[in-house]
């Protein structure tokens, strides 16, 4: 074996590597099983969007699909399905009814599954197929409409299909407000028979793709230039954009906690790093006077080095995959769907994190470790050669490195370096001044109080350190706790268990009274009524909207199409006045839609209500919580101005389990009322919601664990001097009583202020993320500042006083020999 | 056979940047050390003794003058070089006996025969702790030993290395009377037996008289007491 590793094993024996190994291994394994988590979560979220788009991918079009990409899917091994969409007229006996219908081809649904039932109004089982040739699966809703049921013929233009099911949930269904009809779904190959699509006919054509993510981007770029007007490429997050915004929300804090554990990892490193180079000055200046030449070492710690990280990453990536496995698997007893497996290419990360970590943190110190004079086995105060500039910044790029490579920004790691930069000045302005005021109160120390405050001022450059680093971890904890808890506070609010999961629809005011009456016995929750009637917005102030937007794009959404108007007396639920008067005889404008229009209060705008011209002014503001599934309108107008207009009324509801069955009974009553049902979606968000809640929990706790670690080892790194400091007190005569106290003093009071300092830093920092990145209401938060200081002092005095036990315990004499 | 000279200075000046300015330890020391005679360097605290120590071993780099080992130039070495010169030449023994506290006695003592790729290393190290007494403590770590047991495995250590020049920094400073004359006669006996040539460092009269020449350092002037 060669000398370097004799060496090295020496050192394994001695501890000292151990405290390294132990830092790269926290590092790796906590980037490596939140990363792989992280990933995970990620294809499980793509998976349940995925099941609302019935594949990974989707390309629409109003015309036919063009057979080359068929056939390029195809060569790519693509999976692919075909979905053509229309409304048409279905007849059955005497009955005839407006549907939307859906042809689909065999392995249609890739992604996600039917529900379909074989008993009117039921709930529906889960199932694997589509409709076979000369079938047809009819909504209940569309069978009690034409009075048929399983078994019957129905009619769709000149061919004649067969009810197989009752269709309950279908996959990829389009929710917009425009798809409420009936609906039924066929197989594809019966199309051509029914003849009923002809040129000039409103279709609605899709490519359903589904493989792996490479494929399909290759595929997305292949495609996309050829796109036309009237073709849309469509992903998952695309399609459920409140799925997408939830999900992008824990993604942001995923990411920012997987940042924050390298940041962790760092620290770690770092001060394992220093306290391998103090405890290794020695044994550098003797070998050195022994004969061994520069080289030659930079060869032994380079060589051990290197092996330390192959080890330590083995090790790492094994307990980060382990980690994420044990994370998964009790999510997966909380959640009915199974996370797929993570990308192992992921692993690569945490290696990279190994790597990197060990080439700044580690390799500059080493390098200063090797240029130690000989001279300090005669002079023992020679200390390393100062240059903690260069160290500090080789620590920071690669900090900034690491964190830049794991979020792949810039954005998040300048937002952090900038708070720890301001938290450092923070730290050492108000660590600087307590320290000094601690050591005023105590000259002349007898007591353990007065002894434990005069040590903060002694040491005054390693306790600053010590407590920026305690008030990081400390502030970097609080933050993910406050974040966890608006964040599920905020989905919960969001969307209530009874949260409405249908809405009616084309309802005219004499069915009003009728179905209030029926949702009154069954005892059915419901907003109030909406008049709705269809206008457009021709100009703002005078000035048409074409002249003021003649480009196509880039046409503010509230110009862009037909608007729902209504009007109402007071502002609705989930609506809240931001300016103005909405008393006023004039518009209520929604904020969001407002600023994209840039329209403000007194502004006119001019608008078509089927022939007929209005010119209004806006009189107030308001901001809409388009997550609260009540109906929800950009413009709101006075009642005098479309009281004479022919209305719809819409509502929403919220329709349970059991109260579905007589509810769609009750309903068929009225066949002209359109009633659109998003519970599926809903559960679907709700599911999604209760899974990233349980993840994120389990990562705070991961990332908590790794925080103590690293409170741990930074105690460590200065336990020598406060080891031989309490074994000199006690040969002095002092009681261990007395030692103790004095040490919990000295950590108590960093405790505190670093935890006093972090509290403040964390509700600037939830404030920001808050309102920058999770789009959330910023708010105040007590407990942070309670919390704080207390998690502060309890923590650290525990972790302190259990790491110095052995001052306490072991005789002075062999403390002081061991020194 | 005429003895060759192992340690040769000449004009050896030192000077440190402190708080308060420039300060010159060494004035113009020039001397001459012969192969195998034993060297005492005594003086009062702070006369600058451990510095001539350090240089002459090339511990450290002088300011201006000459320094050579057995006619090798010395002082303007790179440190690449006097590490190699001090691993082929010298062994050390120091006052605080700078055992590496994470290595076993016998561990210690392989130490510069290992840096050299001696693969008997460790037989050689079991010879000469058995030489100087601790046969019984090879395994045992430097806290587990006395302060003289300690400081023997340091000489252990010293000669593994099979030096031509042993420096010795206040060898018994830290001892007690019994441990320091057993010390003393253990490096005064290699020193016969391997025909090593000792520079030591002292403030004890008696071990200073036992060495062939005494050199008194004052003032950063080295003057040679007449025996």
């Amino acid at each position: 074996m060669s000398f370097t590793f004799r060496l090295m094993l020496r050192d394994i024996r001695s501890g000292d590597l151990i405290t390294l190994l132990m830092a790269l291994i926290i590092s790796v394994s906590t980037v490596t099983s939140i990363g792989l988590f992280v990933d995970r979560l990620q294809l499980s979220f793509e998976q349940e969007s995925a099941n609302l788009l019935a594949a990974d991918r989707l390309i629409r079009s109003d015309e036919l699909i063009s057979d080359d990409w068929k056939l390029e899917a195809q060569n790519l091994s693509l999976e692919q399905a075909e979905r053509t969409s229309f409304t048409t007229m279905m007849f059955a006996k005497d009955s005839l009814q407006l549907s939307q219908l859906s042809a689909v081809s065999d392995n249609y649904p890739l992604r996600g599954a039917y529900l379909v039932d074989d008993t009117l109004f039921g709930t529906g089982k889960s199932t694997a197929d589509s409709p076979k040739q000369g079938e047809v699966w009819v909504s209940s809703r569309l069978a009690s409409l034409l009075n048929i049921s399983i078994g019957d013929e129905v009619e769709v233009g000149e061919a004649s299909l067969t009810v197989s099911n009752y269709l309950v949930r279908d996959p990829g269904s389009s929710t917009s407000a425009f798809a409420i009809s009936p609906r039924a779904v066929m197989n594809i190959q019966d199309l051509a028979a029914t003849n009923v699509i002809i040129p000039g006919s409103r279709v609605r054509y899709s490519l359903l793709l589904a493989g792996d993510r490479e494929t399909l981007s290759e595929y997305e770029e292949w495609v996309k230039p050829q796109l036309e007007d009237g073709q849309r490429w469509q992903t998952p997050a695309q399609r459920g954009e409140r799925i997408g915004d939830t999900i992008g929300r824990a993604e942001s804090f995923l990411l920012l906690a997987g940042t924050l554990a390298v940041v962790m990892s760092g620290v770690a490193m770092a001060l394992a790093s220093a306290r391998f180079v103090k405890r290794h000055l020695m044994q550098v200046a003797i070998l050195k006077t022994l004969g061994a030449t520069p080289k030659l070492l930079t060869r032994i710690f380079a060589q051990q080095l290197f092996a330390l990280l192959i080890v330590g990453a083995l090790i790492g990536l094994g307990i980060g995959w382990g980690i994420q496995e044990i994370i998964a698997s009790l999510l997966s007893s909380l959640v009915s769907t199974s996370l797929p497996a993570p990308s192992v290419d992921r692993l690569w990360l945490g290696a990279a994190t190994g790597f990197i970590s060990m080439l700044v943190f580690c390799l500059p110190l080493m390098m200063r470790l090797i240029k130690i004079s000989p001279l300090s086995v005669l002079q023992p105060n020679a200390k390393i050669e100062q240059n903690t500039l260069f160290v500090y910044v080789i620590g920071f790029i690669g900090m900034y490195g690491l964190m830049c490579l794991y979020t792949n920004g810039i954005l998040l790691p300048s937002i952090m370096t900038v708070v720890i930069a301001g938290i450092s000045l923070l730290v050492a302005g108000i660590g600087w001044l307590a320290f000094r005021l601690g050591r005023s109160l105590t000259s002349g120390a007898t007591s353990g109080w007065q002894i434990g405050l005069a040590s903060l001022y002694r040491r005054l450059v390693p306790n600053l350190f010590q407590l920026l680093v305690f008030t990081l971890i400390i502030m970097l904890t609080l933050i993910l706790i406050g974040i966890k808890s608006s964040l599920i506070a905020d989905w919960q609010q969001q969307l209530p268990e009874d949260a409405p999961n249908h809405y009616l629809f084309n309802v005219q005011a004499n069915q009003i009274e009728q179905i209030d009456n029926e949702t009154t016995q069954l005892n059915v929750e419901k907003s109030d009524w909406y008049p709705m009637v269809r206008g457009r917005v021709t100009a703002v102030n005078e000035d048409l909207v074409q002249d003021l937007y003649p480009e196509e794009r880039g046409e503010p959404e509230l110009f862009e199409r037909e608007l729902n108007l209504t009007w109402s007396d007071t502002l609705g639920q989930g609506n809240e006045l931001v300016a103005g008067d909405f008393s006023a005889e004039g518009l209520s404008v929604e904020q969001e839609a407002a600023k994209e229009a840039n329209l403000s209060l007194g502004d006119e705008l001019t608008i078509n209500i089927g022939g007929n011209i209005v010119t209004l002014p806006i009189t107030s503001v308001r901001t809409v919580d388009w997550g609260s599934m009540q109906p929800n309108f950009y413009l709101i107008l006075p009642k005098s101005a479309l009281e004479d207009y022919p209305a719809n009324f819409v509502s929403s509801l919220f329709i349970s389990d059991e109260s579905a069955q007589p509810f769609y009974r009750a309903m068929s009553q009225f066949p002209t009322v359109s009633i659109l049902n998003v519970g599926d979606i809903l559960k679907q968000i709700q599911t999604i919601i209760g899974q990233l809640s349980q993840a994120i929990q389990l990562v705070l706790l991961c990332i908590l664990s790794a925080g103590a670690l690293v409170l741990l080892a930074s105690v460590r790194s200065t336990l020598e001097e406060r080891l031989e400091e309490g074994a000199l007190l006690r040969v002095l005569g002092a009681k261990s009583s007395l030692v103790r106290q004095a040490l919990f003093v000295e950590f108590g009071a960093l405790g505190f202020f670093s935890g006093l300092i972090a509290a403040i830093g964390a509700e600037a920092c939830l404030y920001g993320l808050q309102v920058f990145v999770f789009n959330t209401a910023p708010s105040f938060h007590l407990s942070l500042w309670l919390f704080g200081p207390l998690i502060g002092v309890g923590v650290i005095s525990t972790i302190g006083i259990f790491a110095s036990r052995t001052v306490l315990k072991v005789p002075p004499m062999l403390l002081l020999r061991g020194l | 056979m005429a003895k060759s000279t192992a340690i040769k200075v000449t004009n050896l000046t030192h000077t440190v940047t402190s708080n308060t300015g420039n300060l010159t330890i060494l004035k113009g020391i020039n001397m001459e050390i012969m192969e195998g005679q034993s060297v005492a360097i005594v003086g009062s605290s702070g006369s600058g003794k451990s510095t001539l120590l350090g240089l002459l071993a090339g511990l450290d780099v002088n300011t201006s003058g000459d320094i050579t080992l057995y006619d090798q130039p010395f002082s303007d070495q790179s440190e690449e070089n006097r590490a190699l010169i001090r691993g082929q030449y010298v062994g050390f023994v120091f006052q605080s006996f700078h055992l590496l506290p994470s290595l076993q006695a016998i561990e210690n003592v392989m130490l510069p025969a290992e840096l050299k790729g001696d693969k008997d290393a460790r037989k050689k190290a079991e010879a000469l702790l058995e030489k100087v007494g601790l046969s019984h403590r090879l395994t045992h770590y430097p806290n587990q030993l006395s302060g003289g047991e300690q400081q023997r495995v340091a000489i252990a250590r010293a000669f593994a290395s099979q030096p031509k020049i042993l420096f010795a920094d206040e060898p018994t400073g830290n001892l007690d009377e019994e441990n320091g004359n057993l010390i003393i006669e253990l490096l005064f006996d290699l020193n016969k037996s391997q025909g090593t040539t000792l520079v030591m460092v002292t403030h004890d009269n008696e071990l200073a008289k036992m060495c062939n020449r005494q050199l008194v350092m004052s003032a950063g002037q080295l003057t040679e007491k007449s025996l």
